[in-house]
């Protein structure tokens, strides 16, 4: 090829590939397939019996289901945990998506799409989407403050339950069977779709361990059970030249749940009190629960118990200090598979670890309950977009009851038999550690992408589960005190020490306004209380508070007390 | 015979028309569509969306759907003491990036092109623009771990040459965090901005050099007289430009480097407009306060190029 011609020819090549690359950004986000746009009436084949997008004369539930005559597409959100080893999300190249596709998406011609949302920032993601008019076919989040926003932004749409229980009457039963109707309305109309949270009130697959062999060197046969005990533990293990700072630290996140105060309430807390600044979304300075948490930290951190850069210590550096031995505890969700704690033992071959262990017994010369949050008596919490078209919902809840039925959803959470799981001589599944093949499953077994039925692994009784989904192939053995943590908390529960937070049926539009500034703010505030001198303490925290209810938590904490006294939200239990 | 001669002139055209610039370069003028797209889209087909700072936008309500308001957004953010915080300190920190980064490339470039040995200039060069290329993230993280108070590198250094007993809360406490701060922009930018002045260093003519030296000027003069004169046009070019950014601020370099304890001075108004606009999904209130930077920055461009055009310099309108 001549010089000249191969220039011009490189040329078009370039100013092609750039106007495209440059274009490809500029379309638009609505719904092209035509085919979405068919009402469900218009979409079933003439003369079927059957449940075709709906079809309310037909056989009610997935027996019922036969294909769209034209394809419809559905998009499902997938948290994006930014976790490394497991598959990427909507890119084409993850085994399970392309399974799910296959056994339902081509059953029912319904084109499946996955969309990643960073679990950091959830509302920021799918303000996004909204605003590109590209938002999933539903929404799925755990807090009912953020469901709330969604309601009064105009992204989700009202559905009708009766249709909802025709075309997924598994998924509608258990809903009915958890009590969990109450909460599908919010302002009187009808928007939620309830997951079902399997023990929810209890956090027993949140684990804290400890270093019991730090404990032993310094005299300790035992986890300390109390304040008192807890700081003469920390002293000597500074004193030993053990740790430094052994409680470690990292910067706090500047998202709901920091700084849950549960253990330092009164109870029975004074309801109105729970309702106005009881709720973890947004933390309560200001609050005499949270002036004592922050009175604690500021001590640990006076005490020296707290690394001093503690706020500039990211999660993963404050994991990285564990695993070398410059911290004391370090607390998990568990999974048979715990990389962390491989390394722990790795790095410290000797080290003894043991789980810190529910001790309902009130440190009454200290001032504090062992008291926790409950999760909500549900787990997502799914809405339907206000974009997404008449089929797209009906497939989306065909989708949901798909999921719900026993067999996809041993498939999708446990995997395949012989290659991710192994049955027991009970016939309940055992997951085999260190799956290497080309079916790698999402973070935490899939969890983000069947969390839209259930929250946990189901598999027999609470301590098959816990069996199953204790971590494995470390040198301890956590099983049986993870399974006695599981009871302790029980029986918090049962002493009232576990409350639900309040939840309310209408929006908080304060929430909405001042919720992400308050958060930032909070952090900020925060640190400075922790760090300050324990005499000018006091001082601070007033001056803190009242900056904080400037910023908006006192027209918050007064939106919420009227929702209660108009009997717009749950009540006290 | 008068046609004869006629037939025998040369006509010479001399006039170029656009067909016949096309086709004599047209795989230039192909190149120039994409920058052209580029602006058309990014930069004005984006206009109609302004009209959001007027309105209560709500996305999922669209410009239709959402209410309008007039000038009620701008209102609360001017009412807003965050937004005063925000905007104090974005002032202050661009005045002193400005102060310490502008001169910075010009003092390198010049120190460049004394350089004889052309490896050794281009190896330097090379070294200097690199970290232009690594993003904030990764300067952000190294920097935390570097400039650590117990376990830093920088502080371990110090403390083992014996110049400090403790450690220097460098990103910790907001005073040394400023000057840690703007010590690492400068560092990050200084390589990269002396490409522009080291091209209009080549500019200059190697005659005024050579005359200069047969009179006897040394290096300092012939810098001072000849290379800083050379590239005052480009100067004072950069220097306009870098003042309508007087009220901007780099985002990614303030999200790395923040933390709770230098929250007075990290607050700047991309911050702001992250936070209270952004994550919030108030799309109209993040909007408002790009304007408001916008038309502040090209008010400050407009005005010192007419203040360089009354000193007797080009400007750049």
């Amino acid at each position: 090829m001549k010089k000249n011609t191969l220039q011009k020819v490189l040329a078009t090549a370039m100013v092609g590939a750039m106007a495209m690359g440059t274009l490809t950004g500029c379309g638009s986000g609505e719904n092209t397939p035509a085919s979405n746009d068919t009402p469900a009436s218009a979409s079933q084949e003439s003369g079927s019996q059957t449940q075709e997008g709906g079809d309310t004369a037909a056989v009610p539930g997935i027996e019922g289901y036969t294909a769209f005559a034209d394809q419809v597409t559905l998009t499902i959100p997938v948290y994006d945990r930014g976790k490394e080893g497991v598959p990427a999300i909507g890119t084409g190249d993850n085994y399970w998506e392309g399974w799910l596709q296959e056994n339902f998406g081509d059953k029912y011609n319904i084109k499946l799409e996955f969309e990643p949302i960073a679990r950091g920032g959830v509302l920021e993601a799918y303000n996004l989407l909204a605003s590109a008019e590209d938002l999933p076919t539903f929404l799925m989040e755990y807090d009912y403050p953020k469901q709330a926003q969604w309601v009064a932004d105009g992204f989700l749409t009202t559905y009708d339950l009766e249709e909802f229980a025709f075309i997924a009457p598994t998924y509608y039963q258990r809903m009915v069977d958890l009590n969990q109707i109450q909460y599908t309305t919010m302002n009187d109309e009808t928007y939620f779709v309830l997951a079902e949270r399997p023990y929810y009130n209890t956090n027993y697959t949140f684990i804290t361990w400890v270093r019991m062999d730090w404990l032993k060197q310094v005299g300790y046969d035992h986890i300390p059970a109390n304040r008192a005990e807890y700081v003469d533990a920390m002293t000597k293990i500074q004193n030993a030249g053990i740790c430094a700072h052994p409680a470690g630290g990292s910067m706090t996140t500047g998202t709901a749940g920091m700084d849950q105060n549960y253990a330092f309430r009164d109870y029975p807390t004074n309801e109105e009190e729970w309702a106005m600044y009881g709720d973890y979304a947004i933390p309560a300075l200001g609050w005499e629960p949270n002036k004592k948490l922050l009175k604690e930290a500021n001590e640990n951190y006076n005490l020296g118990f707290t690394d001093p850069d503690f706020y500039t210590i990211d999660a993963a550096t404050a994991e990285a200090n564990f695993i070398n031995g410059q911290a004391y505890q370090y607390s998990a969700y568990i999974s048979a598979d715990m990389p962390v704690l491989k390394s722990f033992y790795e790095n410290n071959p000797d080290a003894e670890l043991a789980i810190l262990v529910q001790n309902n017994v009130a440190d009454t010369d200290y001032g504090t309950v062992p008291a926790f949050r409950s999760n909500n008596p549900f787990g997502m919490m799914i809405g339907f977009s206000s974009q997404a078209t008449e089929d797209e919902i009906k497939a989306a809840m065909m989708y949901m009851e798909w999921c719900t039925q026993p067999e996809n959803l041993l498939t999708f959470q446990w995997g395949f038999e012989g290659e991710h799981y192994t049955l027991d001589e009970n016939g309940l599944p055992v997951g085999i550690a260190d799956y290497s093949g080309d079916k790698v499953q999402g973070f935490n077994n899939n969890k983000d992408y069947w969390c839209v039925t259930i929250e946990a692994r189901n598999a027999g009784t609470i301590e098959d589960m816990i069996k199953a989904s204790s971590p494995k192939g470390l040198p301890q053995d956590f099983t049986d005190d993870i399974i006695e943590n599981y009871y302790q908390q029980v029986a918090a529960w049962e002493k009232g020490w576990v409350p639900t937070d309040c939840m309310f049926a209408t929006d908080i539009p304060a929430v909405g306004e001042y919720q992400g500034a308050l958060l930032t703010l909070y952090a900020e505030l925060r640190d400075a209380l922790v760090m300050c001198d324990p005499a000018k303490f006091d001082a601070l925290y007033e001056e803190s508070a009242k900056k904080y209810a400037d910023a908006g938590y006192s027209e918050i904490a007064q939106q919420r007390l009227d929702a209660l006294k108009n009997g717009l939200s749950s009540r006290m239990k | 015979m008068a046609k004869k001669s006629d037939a025998n002139k040369v006509v010479v055209k001399t006039k170029t028309t656009w067909k016949r610039a096309w086709k004599r370069d047209w795989q230039l003028y192909l190149l120039l569509l994409f920058p052209l797209a580029m602006v058309i889209i990014f930069n004005y087909a984006a206009y109609p969306g302004l009209r959001m700072v007027f309105m209560d936008y709500k996305p999922a309500k669209g410009y239709d759907g959402s209410e309008w308001v007039g000038l009620a957004t701008f209102v609360k953010i001017f009412k807003d003491a965050d937004f005063h915080r925000a905007l104090k300190s974005s002032i202050a920190f661009n005045l002193m990036d400005l102060l310490i980064g502008f001169p910075m490339p010009i003092i390198l470039a010049l120190m460049l092109n004394e350089l004889r040995y052309p490896r050794f200039k281009k190896v330097t060069q090379t070294i200097l623009y690199l970290p232009h290329f690594l993003s904030w993230v990764i300067i952000g993280s190294v920097a935390y771990t570097m400039f650590r108070t117990s376990s830093g590198l920088v502080n371990i250094a110090l403390m083992n040459a014996g110049l400090i007993e403790q450690g220097i809360n460098f990103l910790g406490e907001k005073w040394h965090w400023a000057v840690t701060y703007l010590l690492v922009g400068v560092w990050q930018g200084m390589g990269w901005g002396t490409i522009i002045y080291l091209a209009a260093i080549t500019g200059i003519s190697g005659e005024l050099y050579e005359a200069a030296m047969i009179d006897g000027a040394g290096r300092w003069k012939r810098m001072w007289h000849i290379t800083l004169p050379g590239i005052k046009s480009t100067v004072v070019t950069l220097l306009i430009m870098n003042l309508g950014r007087i009220m901007g601020s780099n985002f990614e370099r303030l999200d790395q480097f923040g933390n709770t304890q230098v929250r007075d001075f990290q607050y700047q108004l991309a911050i702001y407009i992250y936070d209270k606009g952004l994550s919030g999904g108030k799309y109209s209130m993040a909007t408002a306060v790009g304007l408001f930077q916008s038309i502040v920055g090209l008010i400050l461009v407009l005005l010192a190029d007419k203040v360089a055009k009354k000193l007797g310099e080009d400007g750049l309108l």
